[in-house]
């Protein structure tokens, strides 16, 4: 049973959507798991898969040893949740809503439990006002102490820093990494920050349509499927024949970009084939650009549509 | 279990007590209740009402069938506060412990009681200022008020049973038309049953509020010690009711 969390040809349908199509992966005790991808993609139906609370169309879902079909109550006294949308009762107070969660998942010493996390959460002093009158950031705060409560061995964090300041975040991050360092929990988390998966994720699974296109370490995705990006401005029209042989290369308004693996070694080429050089500009490959080429969305496509799209708008307003 | 019924019952409470409308509800429904339908029949000869209610004042007669009314549309509030919290995802965060579904459920059954029984004593309270004589007698006081919790709780689990499936927020209320109105109509909550044809009486005595009204009566206009039948009756409404809707609720509620 080495293995926290195990997605076996998973597959979700909801009517004709397939939600999750053959999702597979192991995620290994202490690890912490990011699952990114773009809206849509699957995520949180993953999640919910291993939070119970939906069930699987066919595969197996396994947290801990148990299965989250046939074992529910199991998984569940061991899984810590936060969801991407805030959930928490506003009509009570922070300490009500902890005091509900403490009874639920049986949390015997709840009272000084509660205390502590408040009071590292900075929600002490709000702790008996109602929830509705917090902050967005608040609210998670007290969602994320809640998920903990119990000391699950395994968290299933949805999008966990959505709403969040830059502090909070940053505090975030402290919490997640401290309570995997120093209790081995097992952390599975969805975000859309690629600094955030950076900075927290041992390894991560990148979902796009409902299938799992590509899993490793951050360092591993970025060597296999990252590209450095080599952005010329150029003073006269270039060839971009003599540039290919350089990877993949996109003309727009004056300047010239470039796809490639090794650009360090590659620009004093690129530059003598150009020729007319008014200044390089160096992206090198991150996790951007990784989930880029992976799911297929591209910056310069989109900046072109919403141009057409804005021009339409304004020619049909007069 | 009894751990997680508690807790979700003491959210149920808070919520309640907290929020302005279910007070301004919780009073301004008895009052219309009394003042326009109880008066409804105020100007009828007092030998009709002798001779049609067995009493000389139709809202004495009236009380304890409004009360069973009440406590039966109870279940109603149940059910929405099911679907309500399904629909701020409030339930999805108390499925992901290990709480029983039908714990969820007795929760808000009780919540709908307890709302039920601070409705009534506010109805009984307005009904005593406004002149009411009750007759009463103890011990069918006490089986009255165990039945009124029972068939509370029996309602509200058929309500949710009935629309634990669904986060439609229009489901609770095409429940209730469909059950609240004929059994409203089909007991002796709000006219007596000899005068009912005989396939109404016949329905009538297979409805439970007939039995909840009738020890009502007892308790407060008749001041006798009801049949034991009844209390079996209103008892084996709530067993079987309790059980389907614990099993309904149990494999049909859904998260979302
Ligand atoms: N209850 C549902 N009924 C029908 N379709 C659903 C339901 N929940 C999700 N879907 C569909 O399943 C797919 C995956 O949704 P999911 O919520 O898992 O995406 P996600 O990766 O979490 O996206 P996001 O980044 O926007 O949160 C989507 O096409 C969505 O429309
Ligand atoms: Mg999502």
């Amino acid at each position: 049973m080495e293995y926290a969390i195990e997605a076996i040809e998973l597959r979700k349908l909801y009517g004709d959507v397939i939600a999750l199509d053959r999702v597979t992966f192991h995620i290994k005790k202490g690890e912490i798991f990011g699952l990114l991808g773009p809206n849509g993609a699957g995520k949180t139906t993953t999640i919910k898969i291993f939070t119970g609370l939906t069930k699987p169309t066919s595969g197996q879902a396994i947290v801990a040893g148990f299965d989250v079909v046939k074992n529910a109550r199991e998984v569940k006294k061991r899984v810590g949740w936060i969801a991407s949308e805030v959930i928490v009762d506003d009509e009570l107070t922070g300490w009500e809503n902890l005091e509900i969660q403490a009874k639920l998942t049986g949390v015997k010493n709840w009272k000084e439990r509660a205390q502590d996390l408040l009071k590292y959460f900075n929600l002490w002093e709000a702790a008996n006002r109602p929830v509705g009158k917090y902050s967005t950031g608040m609210r998670k705060r007290l969602e994320v102490a809640m998920a903990l409560l119990h000391s699950p061995e395994v968290l299933f964090m949805d999008e966990p820093t959505i709403g969040l300041d830059v502090g909070a975040r940053v505090g975030l991050w402290e919490v997640v990494e401290r309570i995997n360092k120093d209790f081995g929990v097992t952390v599975l988390l969805t975000t859309h920050y690629m600094e955030e998966a950076e900075r927290l994720c041992h390894r991560i699974a990148i979902i796009n349509k409902g299938r799992i296109i590509a899993i490793g370490t951050p360092d591993e995705l970025k060597t296999k499927y990252g590209t450095d990006i080599i952005e010329l401005e150029v003073k006269d029209k270039v060839d971009t024949s003599v540039l290919s042989k350089f990877g993949e290369v996109i003309l727009e308004d004056g300047k010239v970009i470039i796809k490639t693996k090794n650009a360090e070694e590659i620009i004093p080429e690129v530059v003598k084939a150009i020729g007319s050089v008014k200044s390089v500009k160096l992206k090198k490959t991150s996790l951007d650009t990784v989930f880029m080429n992976l799911t297929g969305a591209s910056i310069e496509g989109e900046q072109v549509n919403i141009q057409r799209l804005y021009r339409r708008i304004r020619l049909a307003r007069r | 279990m009894i751990r997680e019924i508690y807790v979700l019952y003491k959210r149920e409470f808070l919520k309640l007590i907290r929020s302005k409308y279910m007070w301004f509800m919780m009073i301004a429904q008895p009052l219309m209740w009394i003042l326009f339908f109880g008066n409804s029949l105020a100007g009828m000869p007092s030998s009709f009402l002798n001779q049609y209610f067995g009493v000389s004042n139709y809202l004495t007669y009236m009380l304890p069938g409004m009360i069973s009314i009440l406590m039966m549309t109870m279940g109603v509030f149940a059910s929405m506060s099911l679907v309500f919290d399904k629909r701020v995802g409030y339930l999805k965060r108390i499925l992901t412990t290990p709480t029983p579904k039908s714990a969820i459920g007795l929760a808000k059954a009780l919540g709908a009681v307890t709302r039920g029984i601070l409705t009534m004593s506010i109805l009984l309270f307005l009904g005593i200022v406004l002149g009411v004589q009750f007759t009463v007698n103890l011990i069918a006081l006490l089986e009255w008020f165990v039945s009124l919790v029972a068939v509370g709780i029996g309602f509200s689990l058929i309500f949710m049973a009935l629309t634990a499936n669904t986060a439609d927020v229009q489901a609770p209320g095409a429940v209730m038309n469909l059950i609240t109105m004929p059994l409203m109509f089909t007991s002796t909550a709000l006219f007596p049953k000899q005068f009912f044809p005989s396939w109404l009486q016949i329905i009538s005595e297979a409805n439970p509020l007939t039995y909840l009204t009738e020890i009502g009566r007892s308790a407060l206009v008749y001041g006798t010690i009801p049949s034991l039948s009844h209390l079996i009756a209103v008892l084996t409404f709530t067993a079987v009711s309790m059980v389907l809707g614990t099993i309904v609720i149990e494999k049909t509620l859904t998260a979302e």
